[in-house]
């Protein structure tokens, strides 16, 4: 698919503000199946943007504002070309314990640590305890999750706990992602956590435009079939109860949402903010299925 | 040096100074009203009522009455008593322990420990006003000449030395806002002696002195006469002498520039101003200017004065 | 002196029969000052002649003058009960110094600094290129799972690739004599002002301590620092600015913080004075913002920039890593270092020391296992009451389990605790600390454990000052010396030329040529002289 995206971001403050430092981490990655073309940045007011990759590869863009002011708008073009990714292996349980499959993992495999064992927890684990396979877990989580829980936002906020989660018995896709990692690592599958666009047209297609919001999902580390083959990282979105596919538009990865967050910043003064986000994605090619 | 301990060293003078000026007008309206004469002379009018009127912003609801004074000596919870100033100097004083001198720190820490020791006696005690201002007065002397005999004469010594007396020349306006006649009983002039009292100029009134402690003369005196130090007029040419002398470039400075205005205009005023003029207005003006001061001292030398915080 | 003190002092020419009667070292073990049949060691016989002559007495007296003077200047420490709200007290300076002598410092002193090197080289190599990693040596995910692993200055490389400034190594000496580390400090060690102090403080208080010895001094140590921090800071135009960052003074450092600013005449700063304007870091002073070229900080890493790490910490200074990123600025320590002195990479840094610099460890580790490996877990569990186990996330002494003085309750729940997350313990070999002389309550000498902390700094390269801080346990027995936990410490000598230094000869007073004019007599003297002339002339004008 080919598509432009527009990510604006306006803060107001109600009183000047000033030394506003802001982290960004929206410019869609290249990765095997997605192509960054085209990508601007706009600061209003105006200010140097510096780049750098962060330790997990996703770039960042950096700027402050140093002197007062009452706006911030931050407005980000992009265009992409996304295929779908090949079909996922089938490897066993018993390759997750290789060497290979360890090295490919690192810390993705590692537990979280802050995360307290919940009896709601555990409950959910004991669902997927008869997964033939990894990648079936996989799949058989993607179908518990959004069972299990509601999708609303507003039951949680950016900083929730899965904890709250299981708590509130709803949340949004972070929620989601956040708990699905905890299970798949908790059964040794290596997860991390992805940050991106999402296309979410319906299925008759129909719009050449939606307005969305960034989205989340997870990439689980999968063994080769057999135990032969490279170990390969598979997107899923237990969000929408599916694999990851050519809607889906990363930007880039981390442990959690606290690793890959679209917007961070920090600014001088005691005045309050109000934000306003919104995320255009445009279908460019022809309606009628092409594929990229 | 480091916005931020100018900024306490500044905030350190203006409670000293503080502290001292309570200690001085307690002092006298404890004596006056003892007296009882206050309201059988015509003249100026201040007393404890006054007295809290003027420390307004700081003792907020408190009704005047037997209490008042004592309780401006060493109450901990009003924040305009002699003890609370000096608690605040105390606390500045020990973020800035490495710039002021150790004798310095020792001077106000144990002034502060004796006053809460002392002042916890009991401020309900009749005399209580009279030994604790005597005390503050001492004390403060004494730490004010420490830090002049101990200090190096550099930009530390001057945003001290800038607190104090932008305190000083506030207070004394502050007072005369509300000890001057109304102008429907101007002409009726009488004594003013609690004024000078008040401020600890009695006996320098009666040195320069041409004209009876009359109300006018007296206002007058403590307005524009240059050569009395705790002036509004000497603070104000002396805030000029510390911040051209703290400046980096005092010539395009805003504070330093008005500070200077407001000495000519003091300067202008007191010989374009027959005798017997109504000075109240000058006072308001004048106070107001030096709150502007205040306020271009912050944004120059005190990074806006301390930030509120990162959002 | 008290008359009785004297007394001792003439009756001693039999040195071992009087050191027993003032000192019983404890057997087994390893006494600092004193071999095993009780006559002190070659190097502390002097010292322990002079204690003889000061006498229990003396020693209190002195003890006395100590605390007030460190209660009036302020050398406190904030304790910490095991819940309880802290408080502050004076720093507690035992009077009976450790002596070393030069060739045992210099054996220290080369492995302190292999160490350091071998630590800085692992930091260097941890965020990039990671070659111990792939060479198997040490395992990624340990250090993928260390909390103070820092993503955020991945690939960063600090001005003079130097991460580890200042480093304090703690060492123990076994009861067999040697030495070796148990823990290593290069995120920000503390300790150093009281090294200083400490020996301010004894020179004042015991004088004749010092009378036969020519100790190393250590005084030099800001002016180091400041060499170190200058040599690493990027200015290429002018002096470097260097700035000591304190969290504040709710900090149980503060003291130390302002003593190093004060010491190396450079701006104590807290967060709110700092700030970062594209890429460079600055100062808010009262002529404007100026820029900061090296920040000696005094905090974690977790709170220097709400930007990268800790989002919560107001003590932070948002951008900062930026400009280090950058290059515009100098951190020291570096941030990132905690990964090099966490608990469980502390077994791999022997095995660092060979990879790196291609040498023989000169200190040795203490004994160390890893719990993360399920066949030791099982070998510890089994033995927790000969071994000491300790949390890796802590410092400080706290959560750590001292097996053979723990009860049967005690290691239940510690088994219980450790089984449910054994990657965050490890367990050590008890190391039966060697022993002082510590001056008790009524004046009398009696064995406490110590260990040693010495400082080094990393600039241009690495200096260590002579000695360090020598903490000492708190009770008989104790074999935890922290000073957050009650324990207190000793001024540590390192000797001159490796034997105790005839000081005779040197002493004496040094006489000028030129000798300062009389002092002034009062003027009025001088004028009553003249008339007195006037009045004589009188005669002569007849």
């Amino acid at each position: 698919m080919h598509l432009a995206i527009r990510y604006l971001t306006e803060y107001s403050y109600d009183a000047p503000v000033c030394d506003n430092l802001n982290a960004l981490r929206v410019r869609p990655a290249t990765t095997s199946s997605q192509r960054c073309d085209e990508f601007h940045a706009r600061i209003d007011p105006e200010a140097r943007v510096s780049r750098h990759l962060d330790y997990f590869g996703t770039e960042v863009l950096e700027f402050g504002i140093p002197t007062g002011h009452e706006q911030l708008t931050i407005d980000m073009r992009a265009r992409v070309v996304t295929s779908d990714p090949p079909p996922p292996s089938e490897g066993d349980w018993e390759s997750l314990r290789s060497g290979a499959y360890l090295d490919a993992a690192g810390e993705f495999a590692l537990p979280w640590e802050d995360q307290p064992l919940t009896p709601g927890l555990q409950e959910l684990e004991a669902e997927l305890a008869s997964a033939t396979g990894p990648l079936q877990a996989l799949l058989e989580l993607c179908a518990l999750v959004p069972t299990r829980f509601e999708y609303r936002s507003g039951a949680t906020y950016v900083g929730s706990t899965v904890t709250d989660l299981l708590n509130a018995g709803a949340g949004v896709c972070q929620d989601f992602v956040h708990l699905s990692l905890i299970l798949l690592r908790r059964r040794g599958i290596a997860a991390r956590y992805v940050s991106g666009y999402l296309w979410a047209a319906p299925e008759d297609g129909g719009a050449d435009s939606l307005e969305v919001d960034t989205h989340a999902w997870l990439e689980a580390l999968l063994p080769g079939s057999d135990g032969r083959g490279e170990p390969v990282w598979i997107g899923a979105d237990p969000t929408n109860r599916r694999l990851a596919d050519e809607t889906h538009v990363k930007i880039g990865h981390g442990r959690f949402y606290a690793d890959v967050p679209p917007v961070k910043g920090v600014y001088m003064g005691a005045a309050a903010s109000e934000l306003q986000a919104n995320v255009t994605i445009s279908r460019l090619d022809p309606q009628t299925g092409a594929r990229a | 040096m480091l916005a931020r301990i100018a900024h306490e060293l500044y905030w350190l003078g203006r409670n000293l100074a503080r502290a001292e000026f309570t200690a001085r007008a307690v002092e006298a309206v404890f004596q006056a009203e003892l007296q009882g004469a206050a309201d059988a002379l015509p003249g100026v009018s201040f007393g404890s009522g006054g007295l809290l009127a003027m420390l307004d912003s700081v003792t907020k609801h408190v009704p005047a009455g037997a209490e008042t004074l004592g309780r401006l000596t060493a109450d901990a919870e009003l924040p305009g008593s002699m003890l609370a100033s000096v608690e605040r100097a105390r606390a500045g004083a020990r973020t800035v322990r490495d710039v002021i001198s150790a004798e310095m720190w020792e001077a106000i820490n144990t002034t502060t420990l004796t006053l809460r020791r002392d002042g916890a006696a009991g401020w309900g005690a009749h005399a209580q006003p009279y030994v604790i201002s005597q005390y503050v007065k001492q004390r403060t002397a004494l730490i004010w000449g420490v830090a002049d005999r101990s200090m190096l004469r550099d930009e530390a010594k001057c945003f001290l030395d800038a607190g104090g007396l932008i305190e000083v020349a506030d207070m004394v306006l502050r007072m005369l806002r509300i000890a001057l006649p109304s102008d429907e009983v101007e002409q009726a002039d009488g004594s003013a002696l609690i004024l000078l009292q008040a401020v600890g100029g009695f006996h320098a009134y009666l040195r320069a002195g041409t004209a009876p402690p009359n109300a006018h003369p007296v206002a007058r005196f403590l307005l524009f006469e240059r050569a009395y130090p705790d002036s509004v007029a000497a603070c104000v040419d002396s805030l000029h002498e510390v911040f051209s002398t703290a400046d980096a470039g005092p010539r395009n400075s805003k504070p330093v520039l008005r500070v200077s205005r407001l000495a000519a205009d003091l300067d202008f005023q007191r010989r374009a101003l027959p005798d017997g003029a109504e000075l109240t207005g000058i006072c308001t003006s004048t106070q107001h200017e030096l709150a502007r001061i205040d306020q271009d001292v912050s944004e120059r030398y005190f990074a806006g004065a301390v930030p509120a915080g990162w959002g | 002196m008290p008359a009785g003190a004297r007394d001792n002092a003439a009756v001693g020419s039999d040195a071992i029969a009087l050191s027993t009667e003032i000192y019983r070292p404890p057997t087994p073990g390893f006494d600092e000052l004193f071999e095993h049949d009780g006559s002190p060691r070659p190097a502390a016989r002097a010292l322990i002649d002079e204690l003889r002559r000061l006498g229990p007495e003396g020693l209190l007296e002195a003890g006395r003058r100590r605390d007030a003077v460190f209660v009036q200047q302020g050398i406190t420490f904030e304790t910490s009960g095991e819940d309880g709200p802290s408080h502050e007290r004076p720093f507690l300076l035992d009077l009976i110094p450790r002596v070393l002598s030069g060739d045992e410092w210099r054996a220290i002193k080369r492995g302190l600094a292999q160490r350091i090197r071998a630590l800085n080289h692992f930091v260097d190599d941890v965020y990039h290129a990671r070659e111990i990693v792939r060479e198997g040596i040490v395992p990624w995910r340990l250090v993928a799972g260390c909390p103070h692993f820092a993503r955020a200055v991945h690939g960063i490389r600090p001005p003079g690739g130097v991460y580890c400034h200042v480093a304090g190594c703690d060492l123990v000496r076994h009861s067999d004599g040697t030495w070796k580390v148990i823990e290593d400090n290069v995120r920000v060690p503390s300790g150093i002002s009281y090294v200083l102090e400490n020996r301010a403080a004894m020179a004042r208080l015991v004088p004749e301590l010092f009378a036969s010895y020519r100790v190393r001094p250590v005084e030099h140590y800001p002016q180091l620092l400041l060499g170190a921090l200058r040599s690493v800071a990027p200015s290429a135009e002018s002096e470097a600015t260097v700035v000591v960052w304190t969290p504040g003074p709710a900090n149980s450092a503060y003291f130390e913080h302002a003593f190093l600013a004060r010491q190396m005449g450079v701006e104590l700063v807290e967060a709110s004075d700092l700030v970062v304007r594209d890429d460079v870091l600055y100062m808010r002073t009262t002529r404007g913002l100026e820029r900061v070229h090296a920040v000696y900080r005094r905090l974690d890493d977790d709170f220097v920039d709400p930007l990268e790490f800790r989002a919560d910490s107001m003590l932070g200074v948002p951008g900062l890593v930026r400009a280090y990123r950058a290059g515009s600025v100098a951190i020291a320590n570096a941030l990132g270092t905690g990964v090099a002195d966490d608990k469980a990479i502390y077994c791999f840094v022997p095995e660092m020391i060979r990879f790196y610099l291609g040498e023989e460890p000169i200190l040795e580790n203490v004994r160390t296992y890893l719990l993360s490996d399920p066949e030791v877990l099982e070998h510890v569990l089994a033995r927790t009451h000969e071994l000491v186990l300790k949390p890796t996330g802590e410092s400080g002494g706290r959560g750590v389990t001292i097996g053979p003085h723990a009860d049967e309750r005690e290691l239940t729940a510690l088994a219980r605790r450790v089984r449910s997350h054994p990657e965050r313990w490890i367990a050590q070999d008890v190391v039966r600390l060697s022993t002082v002389p510590t001056v008790t309550g009524d004046g009398s000498l009696q064995p406490r454990h110590v260990d040693l902390r010495p400082f080094a700094v990393f600039g241009e390269r690495i200096d260590i000052v002579p000695g360090g801080l020598t903490r000492v346990a708190p009770s008989e027995g104790s074999l935890i010396v922290n000073s957050s936990r009650g324990g207190a410490a000793k001024d540590t000598w390192v000797l001159e030329n490796g034997e105790e230094a005839d000081r005779a000869g040197v002493g004496g007073f040094p006489i000028s040529d030129t000798l300062p004019p009389a002092l002034p007599d009062l003027r009025y003297g001088r004028w009553s002289e003249q008339q007195q002339q006037q009045q004589q002339s009188t005669p002569s004008s007849h």
